[in-house]
Protein backbone atom coordinates (compact mmCIF):
# COMPACT_ATOMS: atom_id res chain seq x y z
CA UNK A 1 0.00 0.00 0.00
CA UNK A 2 2.34 2.68 -1.22
CA UNK A 3 2.12 6.44 -1.18
CA UNK A 4 4.24 8.14 -3.79
CA UNK A 5 4.43 11.00 -6.24
CA UNK A 6 5.58 10.94 -9.85
CA UNK A 7 6.19 14.14 -11.76
CA UNK A 8 6.92 13.75 -15.45
CA UNK A 9 8.05 16.43 -17.94
CA UNK A 10 6.13 19.17 -16.18
CA UNK A 11 6.16 22.65 -17.64
CA UNK A 12 4.56 25.52 -15.81
CA UNK A 13 4.74 29.24 -15.26
CA UNK A 14 2.89 32.41 -14.43
CA UNK A 15 1.44 34.27 -17.40
CA UNK A 16 4.07 34.46 -20.10
CA UNK A 17 6.91 33.65 -17.70
CA UNK A 18 7.96 30.00 -17.94
CA UNK A 19 9.32 28.69 -14.66
CA UNK A 20 9.51 24.93 -15.08
CA UNK A 21 10.97 23.43 -18.26
CA UNK A 22 10.20 19.73 -18.30
CA UNK A 23 10.80 18.69 -14.70
CA UNK A 24 10.61 15.02 -13.76
CA UNK A 25 11.04 13.61 -10.32
CA UNK A 26 9.72 10.81 -8.14
CA UNK A 27 9.19 10.41 -4.44
CA UNK A 28 8.83 6.75 -3.54
CA UNK A 29 6.84 5.30 -0.67
CA UNK A 30 8.30 6.27 2.69
CA UNK A 31 11.13 8.33 1.25
CA UNK A 32 12.27 11.80 2.22
CA UNK A 33 13.31 13.53 -0.95
CA UNK A 34 14.80 16.99 -0.97
CA UNK A 35 14.66 19.44 -3.81
CA UNK A 36 17.64 21.76 -3.59
CA UNK A 37 18.06 25.07 -5.32
CA UNK A 38 18.34 28.73 -4.56
CA UNK A 39 15.54 31.27 -4.83
CA UNK A 40 13.72 31.60 -8.11
CA UNK A 41 14.63 28.23 -9.60
CA UNK A 42 11.15 26.74 -9.46
CA UNK A 43 11.02 24.68 -6.25
CA UNK A 44 7.90 26.35 -4.92
CA UNK A 45 6.26 26.32 -8.33
CA UNK A 46 6.72 22.57 -8.58
CA UNK A 47 5.19 22.05 -5.14
CA UNK A 48 2.31 24.31 -6.13
CA UNK A 49 1.80 22.21 -9.26
CA UNK A 50 1.53 19.07 -7.13
CA UNK A 51 -1.04 20.69 -4.82
CA UNK A 52 -3.07 22.12 -7.69
CA UNK A 53 -2.39 25.77 -6.88
CA UNK A 54 -0.61 26.18 -10.23
CA UNK A 55 -1.80 24.33 -13.30
CA UNK A 56 1.04 22.91 -15.43
CA UNK A 57 0.89 23.69 -19.16
CA UNK A 58 2.33 20.27 -20.00
CA UNK A 59 3.39 17.06 -18.30
CA UNK A 60 1.94 14.53 -15.89
CA UNK A 61 1.64 14.47 -12.13
CA UNK A 62 0.36 11.33 -10.49
CA UNK A 63 0.09 10.32 -6.89
CA UNK A 64 -0.21 6.84 -5.54
CA UNK A 65 -2.36 6.79 -2.42
CA UNK A 66 -2.66 3.48 -0.59
CA UNK A 67 -1.51 1.80 -3.79
CA UNK A 68 -4.09 3.47 -5.98
CA UNK A 69 -2.74 5.63 -8.79
CA UNK A 70 -4.47 9.01 -9.17
CA UNK A 71 -3.93 11.68 -11.81
CA UNK A 72 -3.54 15.04 -10.05
CA UNK A 73 -3.64 17.24 -13.15
CA UNK A 74 -6.88 19.23 -13.30
CA UNK A 75 -7.80 18.55 -9.69
CA UNK A 76 -8.50 21.49 -7.36
CA UNK A 77 -6.29 22.01 -4.28
CA UNK A 78 -9.26 20.94 -2.14
CA UNK A 79 -9.57 17.63 -3.97
CA UNK A 80 -5.83 17.01 -3.69
CA UNK A 81 -5.84 17.74 0.05
CA UNK A 82 -8.78 15.35 0.37
CA UNK A 83 -6.61 12.57 -1.05
CA UNK A 84 -4.22 12.90 1.90
CA UNK A 85 -1.59 15.22 0.47
CA UNK A 86 -0.74 18.05 2.85
CA UNK A 87 1.46 21.05 2.27
CA UNK A 88 3.39 23.25 4.67
CA UNK A 89 3.53 26.43 2.59
CA UNK A 90 6.47 28.77 2.34
CA UNK A 91 6.08 31.65 4.77
CA UNK A 92 3.79 29.45 6.94
CA UNK A 93 0.52 31.09 5.82
CA UNK A 94 -1.22 30.76 9.20
CA UNK A 95 -4.54 32.41 10.00
CA UNK A 96 -3.06 35.18 12.15
CA UNK A 97 -6.26 36.30 13.88
CA UNK A 98 -7.27 32.76 14.86
CA UNK A 99 -5.87 30.96 17.89
CA UNK A 100 -3.35 28.14 17.63
CA UNK A 101 -6.11 25.68 18.42
CA UNK A 102 -8.43 27.12 15.75
CA UNK A 103 -5.62 26.94 13.19
CA UNK A 104 -5.03 23.30 14.08
CA UNK A 105 -8.73 22.48 13.95
CA UNK A 106 -8.98 23.93 10.45
CA UNK A 107 -6.10 21.62 9.51
CA UNK A 108 -8.50 18.75 10.10
CA UNK A 109 -11.09 20.14 7.69
CA UNK A 110 -11.08 17.23 5.25
CA UNK A 111 -13.71 14.62 6.14
CA UNK A 112 -11.26 11.78 6.77
CA UNK A 113 -9.27 13.92 9.21
CA UNK A 114 -12.33 15.13 11.16
CA UNK A 115 -12.90 11.64 12.49
CA UNK A 116 -9.38 11.57 13.91
CA UNK A 117 -9.22 15.12 15.18
CA UNK A 118 -8.85 14.31 18.90
CA UNK A 119 -6.16 11.72 18.31
CA UNK A 120 -4.20 13.97 15.97
CA UNK A 121 -4.54 17.03 18.21
CA UNK A 122 -3.11 14.98 21.08
CA UNK A 123 -0.29 13.82 18.84
CA UNK A 124 0.75 17.29 17.65
CA UNK A 125 0.61 18.63 21.21
CA UNK A 126 2.91 15.80 22.32
CA UNK A 127 5.23 16.60 19.43
CA UNK A 128 5.17 20.35 20.03
CA UNK A 129 4.39 20.87 23.76
CA UNK A 130 4.90 24.59 23.23
CA UNK A 131 1.75 24.69 21.12
CA UNK A 132 -0.34 23.14 23.87
CA UNK A 133 0.83 25.83 26.29
CA UNK A 134 -0.14 28.48 23.73
CA UNK A 135 -3.26 26.90 22.31
CA UNK A 136 -5.40 29.95 23.12
CA UNK A 137 -2.91 32.46 21.75
CA UNK A 138 -3.46 34.15 18.39
CA UNK A 139 -1.19 32.57 15.80
CA UNK A 140 -0.12 35.97 14.48
CA UNK A 141 1.33 36.95 17.85
CA UNK A 142 3.75 34.03 18.09
CA UNK A 143 7.44 33.96 17.24
CA UNK A 144 8.65 32.73 13.86
CA UNK A 145 9.77 29.39 15.21
CA UNK A 146 6.47 28.79 16.97
CA UNK A 147 4.57 29.78 13.85
CA UNK A 148 6.54 27.23 11.85
CA UNK A 149 5.55 24.61 14.45
CA UNK A 150 1.90 25.58 13.97
CA UNK A 151 2.29 25.32 10.20
CA UNK A 152 3.76 21.83 10.40
CA UNK A 153 1.28 20.73 13.07
CA UNK A 154 -1.63 22.09 11.06
CA UNK A 155 -0.54 20.06 8.02
CA UNK A 156 -0.35 16.95 10.20
CA UNK A 157 -3.89 17.54 11.48
CA UNK A 158 -5.11 16.65 7.98
CA UNK A 159 -3.82 13.12 8.66
CA UNK A 160 -1.72 13.10 5.47
CA UNK A 161 0.04 10.25 3.76
CA UNK A 162 2.23 12.54 1.70
CA UNK A 163 3.72 15.72 3.15
CA UNK A 164 5.06 18.53 0.98
CA UNK A 165 7.24 21.01 2.85
CA UNK A 166 8.19 24.26 1.17
CA UNK A 167 11.27 25.97 2.64
CA UNK A 168 10.79 25.21 6.34
CA UNK A 169 13.96 27.15 7.16
CA UNK A 170 12.87 30.54 5.79
CA UNK A 171 13.06 33.26 8.41
CA UNK A 172 14.22 31.00 11.23
CA UNK A 173 17.35 31.29 13.36
CA UNK A 174 19.92 28.54 12.57
CA UNK A 175 19.27 26.65 15.81
CA UNK A 176 15.54 26.59 15.06
CA UNK A 177 16.15 25.42 11.50
CA UNK A 178 18.11 22.49 12.85
CA UNK A 179 15.34 21.63 15.35
CA UNK A 180 12.60 21.97 12.75
CA UNK A 181 14.39 19.70 10.28
CA UNK A 182 14.91 17.09 13.00
CA UNK A 183 11.23 17.35 13.91
CA UNK A 184 10.16 16.70 10.33
CA UNK A 185 12.30 13.55 10.30
CA UNK A 186 10.80 12.41 13.63
CA UNK A 187 7.25 12.99 12.40
CA UNK A 188 7.95 11.25 9.13
CA UNK A 189 9.17 8.16 10.98
CA UNK A 190 6.28 8.02 13.45
CA UNK A 191 3.56 8.67 10.87
CA UNK A 192 5.16 6.72 8.00
CA UNK A 193 4.95 9.72 5.76
CA UNK A 194 6.29 10.18 2.28
CA UNK A 195 8.00 13.57 2.27
CA UNK A 196 9.03 15.98 -0.47
CA UNK A 197 10.88 19.00 0.86
CA UNK A 198 12.03 22.09 -1.02
CA UNK A 199 14.96 23.71 0.70
CA UNK A 200 17.91 25.93 -0.01
CA UNK A 201 19.75 25.10 3.17
CA UNK A 202 21.76 22.15 1.88
CA UNK A 203 23.56 21.29 5.10
CA UNK A 204 20.33 21.01 7.05
CA UNK A 205 18.28 19.29 4.38
CA UNK A 206 20.90 16.65 3.78
CA UNK A 207 20.60 15.49 7.42
CA UNK A 208 17.22 13.93 6.85
CA UNK A 209 17.06 13.33 3.10
CA UNK A 210 17.25 9.86 1.59
CA UNK A 211 18.12 11.36 -1.76
CA UNK A 212 17.63 14.58 -3.65
CA UNK A 213 17.47 16.66 -6.78
CA UNK A 214 19.16 19.89 -7.67
CA UNK A 215 16.90 22.23 -9.59
CA UNK A 216 18.40 25.13 -11.55
CA UNK A 217 16.44 27.52 -13.76
CA UNK A 218 13.44 25.24 -13.82
CA UNK A 219 15.30 22.08 -14.80
CA UNK A 220 16.61 19.15 -12.82
CA UNK A 221 20.37 19.51 -13.14
CA UNK A 222 21.37 16.62 -10.94
CA UNK A 223 19.75 13.63 -9.31
CA UNK A 224 21.59 12.26 -6.31
CA UNK A 225 20.82 8.63 -5.49
CA UNK A 226 21.93 9.15 -1.91
CA UNK A 227 23.25 11.93 0.27
CA UNK A 228 26.88 11.06 -0.53
CA UNK A 229 26.21 11.60 -4.23
CA UNK A 230 24.78 15.02 -3.44
CA UNK A 231 27.69 15.96 -1.23
CA UNK A 232 30.17 15.01 -3.94
CA UNK A 233 28.36 16.93 -6.64
CA UNK A 234 30.39 19.76 -8.13
CA UNK A 235 27.48 22.20 -8.09
CA UNK A 236 26.85 21.55 -4.43
CA UNK A 237 30.51 21.92 -3.65
CA UNK A 238 30.59 25.18 -5.51
CA UNK A 239 27.38 26.77 -4.24
CA UNK A 240 26.89 25.39 -0.77
CA UNK A 241 30.10 23.96 0.58
CA UNK A 242 32.47 26.57 -0.79
CA UNK A 243 35.01 23.92 -1.78
CA UNK B 1 -34.14 64.83 39.05
CA UNK B 2 -33.12 61.32 38.08
CA UNK B 3 -35.03 58.74 40.05
CA UNK B 4 -33.89 55.13 40.40
CA UNK B 5 -37.11 54.04 38.73
CA UNK B 6 -36.47 56.15 35.66
CA UNK B 7 -32.83 55.10 35.58
CA UNK B 8 -33.60 51.36 35.67
CA UNK B 9 -36.35 51.71 33.10
CA UNK B 10 -33.91 53.48 30.80
CA UNK B 11 -31.43 50.61 31.27
CA UNK B 12 -34.03 47.95 30.49
CA UNK B 13 -35.36 49.86 27.48
CA UNK B 14 -31.79 50.22 26.25
CA UNK B 15 -31.06 46.51 26.65
CA UNK B 16 -34.13 45.65 24.59
CA UNK B 17 -33.31 48.24 21.93
CA UNK B 18 -29.71 47.00 21.80
CA UNK B 19 -30.87 43.42 21.41
CA UNK B 20 -32.82 44.45 18.35
CA UNK B 21 -29.84 46.40 16.95
CA UNK B 22 -27.83 43.19 17.31
CA UNK B 23 -30.27 41.38 15.02
CA UNK B 24 -29.85 44.02 12.31
CA UNK B 25 -26.05 44.25 12.75
CA UNK B 26 -25.49 40.46 12.88
CA UNK B 27 -25.61 39.97 9.12
CA UNK B 28 -23.27 42.87 8.53
CA UNK B 29 -20.93 41.49 11.17
CA UNK B 30 -20.59 38.40 8.96
CA UNK B 31 -20.29 40.14 5.57
CA UNK B 32 -18.26 43.19 6.58
CA UNK B 33 -16.53 41.78 9.66
CA UNK B 34 -15.66 38.29 8.43
CA UNK B 35 -15.72 38.43 4.63
CA UNK B 36 -14.57 42.02 3.99
CA UNK B 37 -17.65 42.50 1.81
CA UNK B 38 -19.06 46.01 2.31
CA UNK B 39 -22.71 45.05 2.06
CA UNK B 40 -24.23 48.48 2.36
CA UNK B 41 -27.51 46.96 1.15
CA UNK B 42 -27.91 44.85 4.31
CA UNK B 43 -30.52 47.13 5.96
CA UNK B 44 -32.51 47.01 2.72
CA UNK B 45 -32.66 43.21 2.98
CA UNK B 46 -33.92 43.76 6.52
CA UNK B 47 -36.69 45.97 5.10
CA UNK B 48 -37.44 43.24 2.56
CA UNK B 49 -37.84 40.92 5.55
CA UNK B 50 -40.23 43.44 7.10
CA UNK B 51 -42.41 43.49 3.99
CA UNK B 52 -42.50 39.67 3.78
CA UNK B 53 -43.69 39.67 7.38
CA UNK B 54 -46.19 42.43 6.57
CA UNK B 55 -47.74 40.61 3.58
CA UNK B 56 -48.13 37.25 5.31
CA UNK B 57 -49.26 38.79 8.58
CA UNK B 58 -51.90 41.00 6.96
CA UNK B 59 -53.21 38.30 4.62
CA UNK B 60 -53.02 35.21 6.78
CA UNK B 61 -52.56 36.56 10.30
CA UNK B 62 -49.38 34.56 10.83
CA UNK B 63 -47.12 35.63 13.70
CA UNK B 64 -44.34 37.90 12.38
CA UNK B 65 -41.54 36.16 14.31
CA UNK B 66 -42.62 32.82 12.87
CA UNK B 67 -42.64 34.31 9.36
CA UNK B 68 -39.15 35.69 9.92
CA UNK B 69 -37.83 32.27 10.95
CA UNK B 70 -39.63 30.32 8.22
CA UNK B 71 -38.35 32.63 5.49
CA UNK B 72 -34.72 32.30 6.56
CA UNK B 73 -33.99 29.52 4.01
CA UNK B 74 -35.44 31.71 1.23
CA UNK B 75 -33.22 34.62 2.28
CA UNK B 76 -30.30 32.19 2.56
CA UNK B 77 -30.80 31.31 -1.11
CA UNK B 78 -30.99 35.00 -2.02
CA UNK B 79 -27.67 35.45 -0.21
CA UNK B 80 -25.91 32.53 -1.93
CA UNK B 81 -27.20 33.69 -5.32
CA UNK B 82 -26.03 37.20 -4.55
CA UNK B 83 -22.55 35.87 -3.79
CA UNK B 84 -22.41 34.01 -7.09
CA UNK B 85 -23.16 37.25 -8.95
CA UNK B 86 -20.74 39.23 -6.79
CA UNK B 87 -17.99 36.65 -7.24
CA UNK B 88 -18.31 36.32 -11.01
CA UNK B 89 -18.70 40.05 -11.60
CA UNK B 90 -16.19 41.54 -9.18
CA UNK B 91 -14.25 39.31 -6.83
CA UNK B 92 -12.85 36.98 -9.49
CA UNK B 93 -11.34 39.92 -11.33
CA UNK B 94 -10.17 41.64 -8.16
CA UNK B 95 -12.48 44.63 -8.53
CA UNK B 96 -14.48 44.08 -5.39
CA UNK B 97 -13.37 47.09 -3.38
CA UNK B 98 -14.84 49.88 -5.47
CA UNK B 99 -17.09 48.19 -8.03
CA UNK B 100 -18.39 45.85 -5.32
CA UNK B 101 -19.40 48.79 -3.17
CA UNK B 102 -21.17 50.38 -6.13
CA UNK B 103 -22.89 47.04 -6.75
CA UNK B 104 -24.35 46.87 -3.25
CA UNK B 105 -25.26 50.55 -3.38
CA UNK B 106 -27.16 49.94 -6.61
CA UNK B 107 -28.75 46.84 -5.18
CA UNK B 108 -29.98 48.88 -2.22
CA UNK B 109 -31.71 51.37 -4.52
CA UNK B 110 -33.21 48.68 -6.74
CA UNK B 111 -34.78 46.80 -3.82
CA UNK B 112 -35.99 50.07 -2.32
CA UNK B 113 -37.53 51.30 -5.58
CA UNK B 114 -39.21 47.96 -6.24
CA UNK B 115 -40.70 48.08 -2.74
CA UNK B 116 -41.87 51.67 -3.24
CA UNK B 117 -43.45 50.84 -6.62
CA UNK B 118 -45.19 47.84 -5.10
CA UNK B 119 -46.26 49.14 -1.71
CA UNK B 120 -45.94 52.92 -1.94
CA UNK B 121 -44.30 55.04 0.72
CA UNK B 122 -46.95 54.52 3.40
CA UNK B 123 -45.90 53.13 6.76
CA UNK B 124 -46.96 49.49 7.19
CA UNK B 125 -47.36 47.52 10.36
CA UNK B 126 -48.15 44.04 11.62
CA UNK B 127 -50.64 42.73 14.14
CA UNK B 128 -50.03 40.20 16.87
CA UNK B 129 -51.77 39.61 20.18
CA UNK B 130 -48.75 40.73 22.22
CA UNK B 131 -48.07 43.99 20.35
CA UNK B 132 -49.39 46.84 22.49
CA UNK B 133 -49.22 44.84 25.72
CA UNK B 134 -46.61 45.46 28.38
CA UNK B 135 -44.97 43.19 30.92
CA UNK B 136 -44.75 44.86 34.34
CA UNK B 137 -42.17 43.59 36.81
CA UNK B 138 -42.24 45.84 39.86
CA UNK B 139 -41.72 49.33 38.49
CA UNK B 140 -40.07 48.03 35.31
CA UNK B 141 -42.10 48.32 32.13
CA UNK B 142 -41.25 45.99 29.28
CA UNK B 143 -43.46 46.43 26.24
CA UNK B 144 -43.73 43.11 24.38
CA UNK B 145 -43.11 44.85 21.08
CA UNK B 146 -39.55 45.49 22.39
CA UNK B 147 -39.11 42.40 24.57
CA UNK B 148 -40.01 39.80 21.92
CA UNK B 149 -37.54 41.18 19.33
CA UNK B 150 -34.79 41.41 21.94
CA UNK B 151 -35.24 37.77 22.97
CA UNK B 152 -35.49 36.54 19.38
CA UNK B 153 -32.38 38.53 18.44
CA UNK B 154 -30.40 37.11 21.36
CA UNK B 155 -31.33 33.55 20.42
CA UNK B 156 -30.41 34.17 16.77
CA UNK B 157 -27.04 35.71 17.72
CA UNK B 158 -26.32 32.82 20.08
CA UNK B 159 -27.07 30.32 17.32
CA UNK B 160 -24.75 32.08 14.88
CA UNK B 161 -21.94 32.31 17.47
CA UNK B 162 -22.29 28.57 18.16
CA UNK B 163 -22.18 27.82 14.45
CA UNK B 164 -19.09 29.96 13.91
CA UNK B 165 -17.13 28.56 16.84
CA UNK B 166 -18.22 24.92 16.90
CA UNK B 167 -18.41 23.85 13.28
CA UNK B 168 -15.67 23.43 10.69
CA UNK B 169 -17.56 25.60 8.23
CA UNK B 170 -17.90 28.33 10.86
CA UNK B 171 -14.16 28.33 11.53
CA UNK B 172 -13.52 28.36 7.78
CA UNK B 173 -15.77 31.44 7.53
CA UNK B 174 -13.68 33.14 10.22
CA UNK B 175 -10.48 32.24 8.35
CA UNK B 176 -11.44 32.90 4.74
CA UNK B 177 -10.58 36.60 4.56
CA UNK B 178 -7.30 36.08 6.45
CA UNK B 179 -5.67 33.77 3.90
CA UNK B 180 -7.76 32.13 1.21
CA UNK B 181 -4.83 30.20 -0.25
CA UNK B 182 -4.07 28.66 3.13
CA UNK B 183 -7.73 27.73 3.45
CA UNK B 184 -7.50 25.86 0.15
CA UNK B 185 -4.56 23.95 1.59
CA UNK B 186 -6.85 22.88 4.45
CA UNK B 187 -9.12 21.32 1.85
CA UNK B 188 -11.83 24.00 1.96
CA UNK B 189 -13.13 25.80 -1.10
CA UNK B 190 -13.00 29.55 -0.26
CA UNK B 191 -15.70 30.41 -2.77
CA UNK B 192 -18.11 27.91 -1.26
CA UNK B 193 -17.23 29.12 2.24
CA UNK B 194 -17.99 32.74 1.31
CA UNK B 195 -21.17 31.72 -0.47
CA UNK B 196 -22.48 29.97 2.62
CA UNK B 197 -21.42 32.90 4.82
CA UNK B 198 -23.25 35.45 2.70
CA UNK B 199 -26.26 33.12 2.68
CA UNK B 200 -26.29 33.05 6.49
CA UNK B 201 -25.82 36.83 6.65
CA UNK B 202 -28.81 37.52 4.42
CA UNK B 203 -30.86 34.85 6.22
CA UNK B 204 -30.51 36.84 9.45
CA UNK B 205 -32.13 39.81 7.67
CA UNK B 206 -35.34 37.80 7.32
CA UNK B 207 -35.83 37.59 11.07
CA UNK B 208 -34.35 41.05 11.73
CA UNK B 209 -36.89 42.53 9.32
CA UNK B 210 -39.77 40.79 11.05
CA UNK B 211 -38.50 42.11 14.39
CA UNK B 212 -38.21 45.65 12.99
CA UNK B 213 -41.82 45.76 11.87
CA UNK B 214 -42.94 44.53 15.29
CA UNK B 215 -41.10 47.45 16.91
CA UNK B 216 -42.10 50.22 14.51
CA UNK B 217 -44.13 50.84 11.34
CA UNK B 218 -41.97 50.40 8.25
CA UNK B 219 -41.78 52.10 4.87
CA UNK B 220 -39.30 51.11 2.11
CA UNK B 221 -36.55 53.65 2.81
CA UNK B 222 -36.52 53.34 6.61
CA UNK B 223 -33.51 51.01 6.32
CA UNK B 224 -31.26 53.96 5.51
CA UNK B 225 -31.52 55.09 9.12
CA UNK B 226 -29.73 51.90 10.12
CA UNK B 227 -26.79 51.96 7.69
CA UNK B 228 -24.56 54.24 9.73
CA UNK B 229 -25.63 52.78 13.05
CA UNK B 230 -24.95 49.14 12.21
CA UNK B 231 -21.59 49.87 10.57
CA UNK B 232 -20.71 51.74 13.77
CA UNK B 233 -21.82 48.75 15.86
CA UNK B 234 -19.76 46.24 13.84
CA UNK B 235 -16.61 48.39 14.00
CA UNK B 236 -17.16 49.20 17.67
CA UNK B 237 -17.56 45.53 18.56
CA UNK B 238 -14.44 44.59 16.66
CA UNK B 239 -14.21 43.35 13.09
CA UNK B 240 -14.69 39.62 12.91
CA UNK B 241 -16.16 39.20 16.39
CA UNK B 242 -19.84 38.33 16.44
CA UNK B 243 -20.08 38.37 20.22
CA UNK B 244 -18.38 41.77 20.03
CA UNK B 245 -21.09 42.98 17.67
CA UNK B 246 -23.73 41.85 20.16
CA UNK B 247 -22.06 43.64 23.07
CA UNK B 248 -21.58 46.80 21.00
CA UNK B 249 -25.24 46.71 19.92
CA UNK B 250 -26.35 46.46 23.55
CA UNK B 251 -23.99 49.28 24.52
CA UNK B 252 -25.28 51.57 21.79
CA UNK B 253 -28.87 50.64 22.70
CA UNK B 254 -28.39 51.48 26.38
CA UNK B 255 -26.59 54.75 25.67
CA UNK B 256 -29.21 55.85 23.14
CA UNK B 257 -31.93 54.98 25.62
CA UNK B 258 -30.23 57.08 28.33
CA UNK B 259 -29.78 60.03 26.05
CA UNK B 260 -33.36 59.77 24.84
CA UNK B 261 -34.65 59.55 28.42
CA UNK B 262 -32.57 62.30 29.99
CA UNK B 263 -31.61 64.70 27.19
CA UNK B 264 -33.97 64.14 24.29
CA UNK B 265 -34.17 61.65 21.43
CA UNK B 266 -32.63 63.89 18.77
CA UNK B 267 -29.19 63.54 20.40
CA UNK B 268 -29.25 59.74 20.46
CA UNK B 269 -27.69 58.96 17.03
CA UNK B 270 -24.85 61.45 17.54
CA UNK B 271 -23.92 59.81 20.81
CA UNK B 272 -23.60 56.38 19.16
CA UNK B 273 -21.00 57.74 16.78
CA UNK B 274 -19.35 59.63 19.61
CA UNK B 275 -18.81 56.36 21.46
CA UNK B 276 -17.44 54.81 18.29
CA UNK B 277 -14.87 57.58 17.80
CA UNK B 278 -13.86 57.51 21.45
CA UNK B 279 -13.46 53.73 21.46
CA UNK B 280 -11.44 53.71 18.26
CA UNK B 281 -9.13 56.36 19.70
CA UNK B 282 -8.40 54.18 22.74
CA UNK B 283 -8.75 50.72 21.22
CA UNK B 284 -8.51 50.80 17.41
CA UNK B 285 -9.43 47.14 16.96
CA UNK B 286 -12.80 47.62 18.68
CA UNK B 287 -14.03 46.14 21.95
CA UNK B 288 -13.54 42.47 21.08
CA UNK B 289 -11.35 42.89 18.01
CA UNK B 290 -8.53 40.42 17.66
CA UNK B 291 -5.12 42.07 17.44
Amino acid sequence: MGNSITVKDVEAGYGSVRVLHGVSLTVNDGETVVMLGSNGNGKSTLIKCITGLVEPSAGEITAEINGESINLIGKTPEEIVDLGIAMVPEGRRLFPALTVEENLTLGAYRPEARAKIDENMKFVFETFPRLEERRKQLAGSMSGGEQQMVAVARALMSDPKILLVDEPSVGLAPILVSQMIAKIKELKDIKNLTVLMAEQNFNQAIKIADRGYIIVHGQIEFEGEDTAALENNDMIKQYYLGV
Amino acid sequence: MITLELFLNAVVAGLMLGGFYAAVALGLSITFGQLDIVNIAHPTFVILGSFVAYILNQNFGIDPVLIGVVFMPVFYLIGTTLYRVYYVSFERTGQESLSGLAFFFGLMFIIEVVLILTFGVDYRLVNAAYIGKTLHIGFLDMPFRMLVPAIAATIMTGAVVLYMTKTFMGKAIMAVSQDRLALQLMGADPIKVKRIALGIAIATASLAGALLIIIQPVEPSVGRLYIGRIFAIVVLGGMGSISGTFVAAILIGVVESFIATFYGPSWAPAVGFGILLLTLAIRPQGIFGRA
